[in-house]
C-alpha cells in the first residue's frame, strides 16, 4: 500500500499542470509589467517565435515516448532542407528537390532506428554519433555552402512559413496543422498505443508481441521527416536555412521544451499536450524577456535555470530509487 | 589424403591461441590498441611530416589538454554516469584564468588554483543534483552547460577585451601552454602525471574500488553500505576540476577566450573514452582505455585538418568512428563468452592405432569377475576417484565435497571427514613418514599429516615461455606417486581445461597435459615432461628409477626414467590399448595393475582424425550434444613392465563400477574407485599374498 | 646513299633539337623570368573561417588561378567556424614553413599570439577581412569603422527626427567577439553619441545567424512598432531582419541598412527587391584581386624581417542602394567561371 504520507494520485499534481499554472502566472505578470504584451500580435508574434521549437519537439516527443531521444534532429533538419534548397538553386524543379530532401531525412532517421534498434547502441550516443555523421555528410558530399538561400523557385511552398492567412501566421498554422496530426497519431492509431507501451516497457511489449525493433525504426524515421518538416517552414520563414545551427544549443531547446512539459524522460508517458505546454511556457519567457530587453546572453541564463527547475520538479513527482534505477540509465 | 592434410593442418596452425587470447583480461585494451596502430599506419604514409619533430609536439600538446579532459569524463563514466558541461567549465576556466591572471595579475599557481576552485564548484553543482538529488545525469549535466555556457557568454561580452588585453608577460604562464621541457609538452607531462594519480586512486584507494563499484552494480553497492550519492558526487568534482585544468592550459596558449571556446568538447571527450573502451553503463574501464582513446582522436582530428578534406570530413569520419565503437562495445560486451566458448575448443588431429578387439581370444575378454564386490560406503560417498590404505588399514578416499574421507578398518561402516582441503581430491599417495600426499584438482598438491593438519606443497609450477595461457598455475593435478627420495611426480592432465570441464579435453585431442615434480627437499616445483596426451595414473616402478604413467587420450603407458643411468629415458610399454587408462599401482606380484576409465569407439576415434568436423560440431550444436567418449564402461588390468596383460576384470554388467578410475591391491583385496560412482569396491583376489601392502612395498622393506 | 643518310641524319637532328624547344617561348621583358622564378614552388597557406560563403570563395579563386599560373601551391585549412581548429591548422602550418599565411580570425584575439609566432618563425602574415590587433606584414580588407560610419549616415538619413521621422533605430549585431563587431559597435556608440536626433532603443545580438536576428528583431518591431530603422551588422544575417520586417507588414516602412561582400544574390538582389535600404559593399571580387596581388609581391619581395613594415590595403566601398542595385554587384558563378 502506499505510504502514509503520501497524496492520493488524483491530488498529485502533473508537471504539465505546474508549467501550465507557471505559464498563466509569467503571462500576468508580464502582462502588467511590460507594456505592449497583451496585444493580441505580440501573443501571435510570441507563438510565431517558438513555431519551430515546438515543431521539433513535437518530433522529438515521439523519440522520447518510445523511450529513446533524438539528438541528430537539428543536424537531419539543416542538412536535409539546405540540401533542397540548394537543389532548386540549381535549378531542378521544387518537388524533386524536396523529395530529395525528404529521402534524405528518411535515411538519416532510418538509420538511426536500425543503430539503436538492430545494433543496441543506446540511443543517446547513437544519435550524438549520428549529429556529426549527418552534419559532416551533408557538408562534404551535398552542400557546399553555410547558408543555403531560398530563391524565388519556390513557389508556394513559402506559405507554409511566411506570410499570413486570416491575420495568424503561417508558421504558427503549420505547427498546430502538425501538432493536431501527431496527435491524432498518437491517441488514435495503434502506432500510439503501440509506442506508449514501448516506452513504458520495453520487455513486456515485445513479450505481448509488439515489433518493437521495427517499431523504433519507424519512431525515428518519423522524427526525423518532422524535422524536415520543421525545416522547410523555417526555412521559408527567414529565407535561408543556416547548417550552422548544428552547433548551436538548438537540440538541447528542444529537449528543453518536451521536458518541462512533462514528457518523461524514461518513456510511456506524456504526449502533443505537454509539449504545448512547454512551449508555451518558453515562448512567454522568452518574449517577455526580450521585451525587457534582456541581453540574450541573461535569457539563455534565466532558460537554463528554468529548465533546471523543471527536472527537479520531474525528480520530485517521479522519483527513482536506488533499488529500481537501471544500470547505464542516464 | 584430406586426413594428412587436416594432421598438419592441426599441427601447423595453433588454432588454440585465438581462444587463448580471447580468454586473457586484458583483450579489452588490445582492441583500441589495434585502432591505434591502424589509424597510425593510415595516416602516417598520406601526411609527410607526420613523425617531425614540431608535428610531434603540437599534436602532443593538443593530446595533453584533450586527455585531462578525458581523464575526468571516464572518471564519471566509471561511475555510470556521464558529464556533458565539460566544454563548459572549460570555456569558463579559460576565462577566468584569463581574468585572473592579465586583470587581476595573481601569480601562477594562484591562477591555477583559482581556476580548479571554479572547476570544482561547477562539478560541485552537478554532483550535488546527480548524486545527492538523483537527477538523471544526462540531462542535468547537459542543464549545467547551458547555464554555464550562457554565464560564460555573458561575461566573456562584458569583459573580454579586459581580460585579455593588459598581455601581462611571465615565463612561467607562457612555459604553461607553450612550453616543453626536451619536446615534451608541459601538458602532456602534467596529463600523464594526472593520468598516474588517477589511475593509481582507481586501483589500489578506496575511492576508486567505491567508484568501481557503484558503476557496475549500483543497487549492490547501495545495499552494501558505499556511499552512493558521495562517490558520484566526488566524481564529477574530479571532472571539474581537471576539465578547468585543462582551460587554464588552453588559456595560456591561445592568450585568448573567444565565444566557441570548448564548443562540441564533450563529444570528443566521450568519443575518446567510448573509443578506448570504456563501457558506457559504467563499471568498466580504466585510465589506459581513457588514455588510448584520447591518442586515437586527437591523431585522427588533427591528421583530417592537416590533410585539408575539406568541411564535414572530420565531424563525419569522428561520428562513424565513434557510432563504430559504440558498436562494437555493446556487441562485444553482450556476445563475449558466447564467442568465447564457441572459439575456445580447438580441436587437434589424433590418430590411433586400430584398437584390439575385446572378443572371447583378447586378453581383454569380456568377464564377470568384478559382480561379487563387497561395497563399501554405497551412497554414502560421492566420487571416490582414488583409494589408498594405511598401515593400520583404515580406508581413505576422496570425495567430490573436497573432502578426504576416511572409513575405518576392519568393517568400513564407519567414517569420517579426515581432512576438507576443497576441490575434488584425486589421487593419494602415503609417503614414508605417514603423510597423506592429495592431488586435489583445481587447487594443487596437498599434504595432510597424522595428525590431520593441511599443509599445501604446491600450486604453481615454472611457466613455460611460449604459452599463452599461464600455466603456472595448476587447474587438474590427477594422480601422483612417491620416489625412493621422497620426490613427488604427479601429473596435470590438462592445462587447457578446468575440471568441470574435463571431457571436452577429450574432444581436442591436444597434448595439454604434463607432469610435474615437487622436491620437498627444496620446496621446488618444475614441469618435467609436457605436452602429453591427458597424462593421468603414475606409478613408481620396483626399480625406483623410474615410473609408469598413463596417457588418457592417447590411449598407452609410457615408462620414464628419472633417474640412474637412463635418466629422461621415455618408452611406450604399451602403446594401443583398448580403453583410457585412468590410475596405475602396484600389483602384489611385481606387477601393476590399470583401470580403464572408458573404452574406446570406433566412431569416436574416427572424430579424433576429423578435426574440421569436430570444430563444426563445437560451433553449431549445443554443449549438451557434443560426440563424447564412452565412459560407461571400463574394466581393470593387470599388466608387466613388457606390456602384456596377465589379467582383466569387468562388471560386464554395469551393476556397482561401470567406469573405474582407479584400484588399489591391499592385503589380499583389490579396493574399486570411480569419480562419477557412489561407492568403493572390494573385491577378494584369489591367490593374492594376504600381507602385501602398499607401504610396505614402498617404505618398509617389501618386494624390491 | 651516303650522302641521303647524312640529310636524313641532319633532319632527324633538327627534328629533336625542335621538339626540345618549348611550345611557345616567351619572350623576356625584362621582368617576367625573375618573377617567375621567384613565384615557383613556393607554398601559400591559407585558413579561411569556412569555404562555405561566398567571400572566402571569390578570395580563393583569386589565389588558385594564379598559383596555377605561376607554379606556387596553395594550401587551404578551413577552421569550419570553430577557432581551435583554425589555430590547429596555422600551427600546422608554421611547422610546415611555408612562405605566406594568410588568415581570417573568426574573434579579434584568438589569433594574435599566433601572428606573432608566425612572424618570428620567418612568414609573412596577411590578414584578411577581419584583423587581430597585431597586424603581421599585410591587412586587406575594409575599414569597419568607415562602414559604420556609412551605415550610421545611412540611417541617419532616413531616420532622423530632423528630416521629420521619429529618429527610433535598433542594433543587430553579429558575434560580438568578432573584430568586425567590436569595431562596429564602438564606432556607432561614439557615432550616435554626439548626436541628438537619433535614439538607439535597442541593442541585440544575433551571432551572425539569420533565424535569430529574425526572432530578435520581430520582437522589437512588436515593443516598437513606430521603429524607424534597422542597423545590421552583416548581409547574410540580416536577411533574418528583413523577414521580421515582412511578417510584421512593415515593409517599405521600416529601414534596413547593412554591409557585405557585394554578391549579387546576397547584396544587390536583396536591394533591389527592397529587403535591404541600402548595403555597404567592400566588394569581395576586389579583395580576391588585392589578395592575390599582396601574396605575389610578398613572394617576391619579402620584408626582412617579417613583421617589420606592416601596411595596410584598405578595400573601397560602395554603397549598394536601389539607384545603382542593377549593376553594382559582382556574381559568385562568374568569378568562379572566369577568376576575379
Amino acid at each position: 500500500m502506499a505510504g502514509a504520507r503520501e497524496f492520493p494520485r488524483s491530488r498529485r499534481l502533473t508537471q504539465e499542470q505546474i508549467v501550465l499554472g507557471l505559464s498563466v502566472l509569467l503571462f500576468a505578470g508580464f502582462g502588467i509589467l511590460v507594456r505592449g504584451f497583451l496585444a493580441p500580435d505580440n501573443i501571435l508574434s510570441l507563438i510565431q517565435n517558438v513555431a519551430i521549437l515546438g515543431m521539433l519537439g513535437i518530433g522529438m516527443t515521439i523519440a522520447i515516448v518510445g523511450r529513446g531521444i533524438d539528438l541528430s534532429m537539428v543536424a537531419v533538419m539543416a542538412m536535409s532542407v539546405a540540401w533542397a534548397l540548394s537543389l532548386v538553386d540549381g535549378g531542378h524543379s521544387v518537388t524533386l528537390a524536396l523529395g530529395a530532401g525528404l529521402l534524405f531525412a528518411g535515411l538519416a532517421g532510418l538509420l538511426n532506428g536500425v543503430l539503436i534498434a538492430y545494433v543496441e547502441i543506446p540511443a543517446i550516443f547513437a544519435t550524438l554519433a549520428m549529429t556529426s555523421v549527418v552534419y559532416g555528410f551533408g557538408q562534404y558530399f551535398l552542400v557546399h555552402v553555410d547558408v543555403a538561400y531560398v530563391g524565388d523557385a519556390v513557389g508556394w511552398i513559402r506559405r507554409i512559413g511566411s506570410g499570413r492567412t486570416l491575420g495568424v501566421p503561417n508558421s504558427v498554422t503549420s505547427f498546430f496543422v502538425l501538432a493536431g496530426s501527431v496527435f491524432a497519431l498518437l491517441r488514435y492509431t495503434m502506432f500510439g498505443k503501440y509506442l506508449y507501451a514501448m516506452g513504458d516497457s520495453p520487455q513486456s511489449a515485445r513479450v505481448v508481441g509488439i515489433p518493437t525493433r521495427p517499431m523504433t525504426v519507424a519512431q525515428y524515421v518519423l522524427s526525423a521527416l518532422i524535422a524536415f518538416i520543421a525545416g522547410i517552414v523555417m526555412a521559408m520563414a527567414v529565407d535561408s536555412m543556416n547548417t550552422r545551427i548544428v552547433n548551436s544549443t538548438l537540440v538541447y531547446d528542444v529537449i528543453l521544451v518536451a521536458v518541462i512539459g512533462g514528457v518523461g524522460l524514461s518513456g510511456g508517458k506524456g504526449g502533443v499536450r505537454n509539449v504545448l505546454a512547454g512551449t508555451l511556457l518558453i515562448g512567454i519567457l522568452l518574449n517577455g524577456m526580450t521585451m525587457l530587453d534582456l541581453p540574450y546572453t541573461a535569457q539563455s541564463i534565466v532558460k537554463g535555470f528554468i529548465l533546471l527547475g523543471a527536472i527537479v520538479a520531474d525528480s520530485i513527482l517521479n522519483p527513482r530509487d536506488e533499488q529500481t534505477s537501471q544500470q547505464g540509465d542516464i | 589424403m584430406s586426413e594428412s592434410f587436416s594432421r598438419w593442418r592441426a599441427r601447423l596452425l595453433p588454432g588454440h591461441i585465438v581462444g587463448e587470447i580471447l580468454s586473457k583480461s586484458w583483450i579489452d585494451n588490445a582492441i583500441p590498441f589495434l585502432l591505434l596502430l591502424l589509424s597510425i599506419a593510415f595516416f602516417s604514409p598520406r601526411i609527410p611530416d607526420f613523425f617531425a619533430a614540431y608535428s610531434l609536439e603540437d599534436n602532443s600538446r593538443q593530446l595533453g589538454e584533450l586527455l585531462l579532459i578525458v581523464l575526468g569524463e571516464t572518471i564519471v563514466v566509471l561511475a555510470g554516469g556521464i558529464d556533458l558541461s565539460v566544454g563548459a567549465t572549460f570555456a569558463m576556466s579559460t576565462f577566468a584564468s584569463l581574468g585572473m591572471f592579465n586583470a587581476l595579475g595573481w601569480s601562477v599557481p594562484s591562477v591555477m588554483l583559482g581556476a580548479a576552485a571554479i572547476g570544482a564548484a561547477i562539478g560541485m553543482v552537478n554532483g550535488l543534483l546527480i548524486g545527492y538529488l538523483r537527477l538523471r545525469a544526462f540531462l542535468t549535466s547537459l542543464v549545467t552547460l547551458i547555464i554555464v555556457r550562457a554565464i560564460f557568454d555573458a561575461l566573456s561580452l562584458k569583459y573580454q577585451i579586459a581580460v585579455s588585453m593588459p598581455d601581462q608577460k611571465s615565463a612561467v604562464w607562457d612555459f604553461l601552454g607553450n612550453g616543453a621541457w626536451f619536446g615534451v609538452p608541459f601538458s602532456l607531462v602534467l596529463a600523464v602525471a594526472v593520468g598516474l594519480l588517477c589511475h593509481i586512486t582507481l586501483t589500489r584507494l578506496r575511492l576508486g574500488w567505491h567508484i568501481q563499484a557503484v558503476g557496475g552494480a549500483r543497487r549492490s553497492a547501495f545495499n552494501a553500505g558505499i556511499p552512493v550519492g558521495r562517490t558520484v558526487c566526488s566524481t564529477y568534482v574530479l571532472s571539474g576540476v581537471l576539465a578547468a585544468l585543462s582551460g587554464t592550459l588552453y588559456a595560456s596558449r591561445l592568450g585568448a577566450a573567444g565565444s566557441d571556446t570548448g564548443i562540441g568538447l564533450e563529444v570528443a571527450a566521450l568519443t575518446a573514452a567510448v573509443l578506448g573502451g570504456v563501457s558506457l553503463g559504467g563499471g568498466r574501464g580504466s585510465v589506459v582505455k581513457g588514455a588510448l582513446g584520447a591518442i586515437i582522436v586527437t591523431i585522427v582530428q588533427t591528421s583530417l585538418l592537416r590533410l585539408g578534406l575539406g568541411s564535414g570530413a572530420s565531424e563525419m569520419i569522428l561520428g562513424i568512428l565513434l557510432l563504430a565503437a559504440v558498436a562494437i562495445d555493446v556487441k562485444w560486451l553482450k556476445n563475449r563468452l558466447k564467442v568465447l566458448a564457441k572459439v575456445y575448443v580447438s580441436p587437434g588431429y589424433l590418430a590411433l592405432p586400430a584398437a584390439e578387439l575385446v572378443d572371447g581370444r583378447s586378453p581383454y575378454a569380456l568377464n564377470d569377475r568384478l559382480n561379487d564386490v563387497e561395497l563399501i560406503g554405497l551412497g554414502e560417498i560421492e566420487g571416490p576417484e582414488d583409494v589408498i590404505l594405511d598401515t593400520a588399514g583404515n580406508l581413505f578416499c576422496g570425495s567430490r565435497h573436497g573432502d578426504v574421507i576416511r572409513f575405518f578398518a576392519p568393517d568400513y561402516k564407519q567414517w569420517d571427514v579426515y581432512a576438507h582441503i576443497g576441490g575434488h581430491p584425486l589421487g593419494h599417495a602415503f609417503d614414508r613418514d605417514g603423510n597423506l600426499i592429495v592431488c586435489v584438482s583445481g587447487m594443487g598438491l596437498y599434504k595432510v599429516t597424522p595428525q590431520q593438519e593441511i599443509v599445501k606443497l604446491s600450486d604453481e609450477t615454472n611457466r613455460s615461455w611460449l604459452s599463452i595461457i599461464d600455466d603456472s598455475r595448476m587447474r587438474l593435478a590427477d594422480d601422483l606417486d612417491i620416489a625412493p627420495d621422497g620426490r613427488i611426480f604427479f601429473s596435470e592432465a590438462t592445462i587447457r581445461f578446468d575440471v568441470s570441464e574435463w571431457m571436452v579435453d577429450s574432444l581436442e585431442a591436444r597434448p595439454n597435459g604434463r607432469i610435474i615434480c615437487y622436491d620437498p627437499r627444496t620446496a621446488t616445483t618444475r614441469s618435467v615432461i609436457s605436452k602429453l596426451l591427458f597424462p593421468n595414473g603414475i606409478c613408481m616402478t620396483l626399480d625406483g628409477e623410474s615410473f609408469l604413467f598413463a596417457e588418457s587420450w592417447g590411449c598407452r603407458i609410457t615408462r620414464y626414467w628419472f633417474d640412474g643411468p637412463k635418466k629422461g629415458l621415455l618408452k611406450v610399454i604399451m602403446p594401443n590399448l583398448p580403453g583410457y587408462p585412468d590410475n596405475i599401482n602396484r600389483s602384489s606380484d611385481g606387477h601393476y595393475w590399470c583401470a580403464f576409465v572408458g573404452m574406446r569407439a570406433p566412431a569416436f576415434d574416427l572424430a579424433l582424425r576429423m578435426p574440421g568436423f569436430r570444430k563444426r560440431m563445437v560451433e553449431r550444436v549445443p554443449h549438451d550434444d557434443w560426440i563424447y567418449p564412452n565412459m560407461n564402461s571400463g574394466c581393470v588390468i593387470k599388466f608387466d613392465l613388457e606390456g602384456n596383460v596377465l589379467d582383466c576384470l569387468w562388471d560386464r554388467n554395469g551393476v556397482n563400477h561401470p567406469m573405474i578410475t582407479s584400484m588399489r591391491e591391499h592385503k589380499g583385496y583389490l579396493y574399486l574407485g570411480g569419480s562419477l560412482n557412489n561407492r568403493i569396491g572390494r573385491l577378494k583376489i584369489a591367490g593374492a599374498d594376504p600381507e602385501w601392502s602398499g607401504n610396505r612395498s614402498y617404505w618398509h622393506g617389501g618386494d624390491a | 646513299m651516303r650522302l641521303n643518310k647524312v640529310i636524313g641524319g641532319l633532319v632527324a637532328v633538327m627534328a629533336l633539337a625542335l621538339a626540345a624547344l618549348p611550345a611557345h617561348a616567351e619572350f623576356d621583358d625584362g621582368q617576367i623570368n625573375k618573377t617567375r622564378t621567384l613565384l615557383k614552388g613556393k607554398k601559400v597557406g591559407f585558413v579561411p573561417i569556412s569555404m562555405g560563403f561566398d567571400l572566402p570563395q571569390a578570395w580563393y579563386e583569386g589565389l588558385h588561378r594564379a598559383a596555377e599560373s605561376y607554379g606556387f601551391e596553395v594550401v587551404v585549412r578551413e577552421a569550419n567556424w570553430n577557432v581551435q581548429a583554425g589555430a590547429q591548422a596555422i600551427n600546422q602550418l608554421i611547422g610546415e614553413k611555408v612562405d605566406v599565411l594568410i588568415i581570417q580570425p573568426p574573434e579579434m584575439l584568438s589569433y594574435s599570439r599566433l601572428v606573432d609566432k608566425a612572424t618570428a618563425a620567418g612568414i609573412s602574415v596577411i590578414q584578411i577581412n577581419l584583423k587581430s590587433p597585431n597586424t603581421g606584414d599585410v591587412y586587406v580588407g575594409a575599414n569597419w569603422t568607415e562602414i559604420f560610419k556609412r551605415e550610421a549616415e545611412g540611417i541617419t538619413a532616413i531616420c532622423s527626427r530632423d528630416k521629420g521621422r521619429n529618429g527610433k533605430i535598433a542594433l543587430i549585431q553579429g558575434a560580438l567577439a568578432t573584430s568586425g563587431s567590436q569595431i562596429g559597435s564602438q564606432a556607432l556608440k561614439e557615432f550616435f553619441a554626439a548626436r541628438k536626433d537619433i535614439d538607439v532603443v535597442a541593442d541585440q545580438a544575433a551571432d551572425w545567424d539569420a533565424s535569430k536576428a529574425r526572432a530578435v528583431s520581430g520582437t522589437i518591431l512588436k515593443q516598437h512598432p513606430d521603429l524607424c530603422g534597422f542597423i545590421g551588422f552583416w548581409e547574410v544575417q540580416d536577411i533574418g531582419i528583413a523577414a521580421a520586417i515582412k511578417e510584421a507588414g512593415l515593409q517599405g516602412k521600416v529601414a534596413l541598412v547593412t554591409n557585405g561582400g557585394g554578391e549579387q544574390k546576397s547584396n544587390c538582389a536583396n536591394v533591389a527587391n527592397g529587403n535591404f535600404t541600402m548595403d555597404v559593399s567592400y566588394d569581395a571580387r576586389g579583395q580576391a584581386r588585392d589578395l592575390t596581388t599582396v601574396v605575389e609581391s610578398l613572394l617576391q619581395n619579402k620584408p626582412t624581417p617579417p613583421g617589420s613594415h606592416p601596411i595596410g590595403i584598405y578595400s573601397p566601398l560602395t554603397n549598394i542602394d536601389k539607384s545603382n542595385a542593377a549593376a553594382g554587384c559582382w556574381s559568385l558563378e562568374s568569378v568562379k567561371r572566369d577568376g576575379p
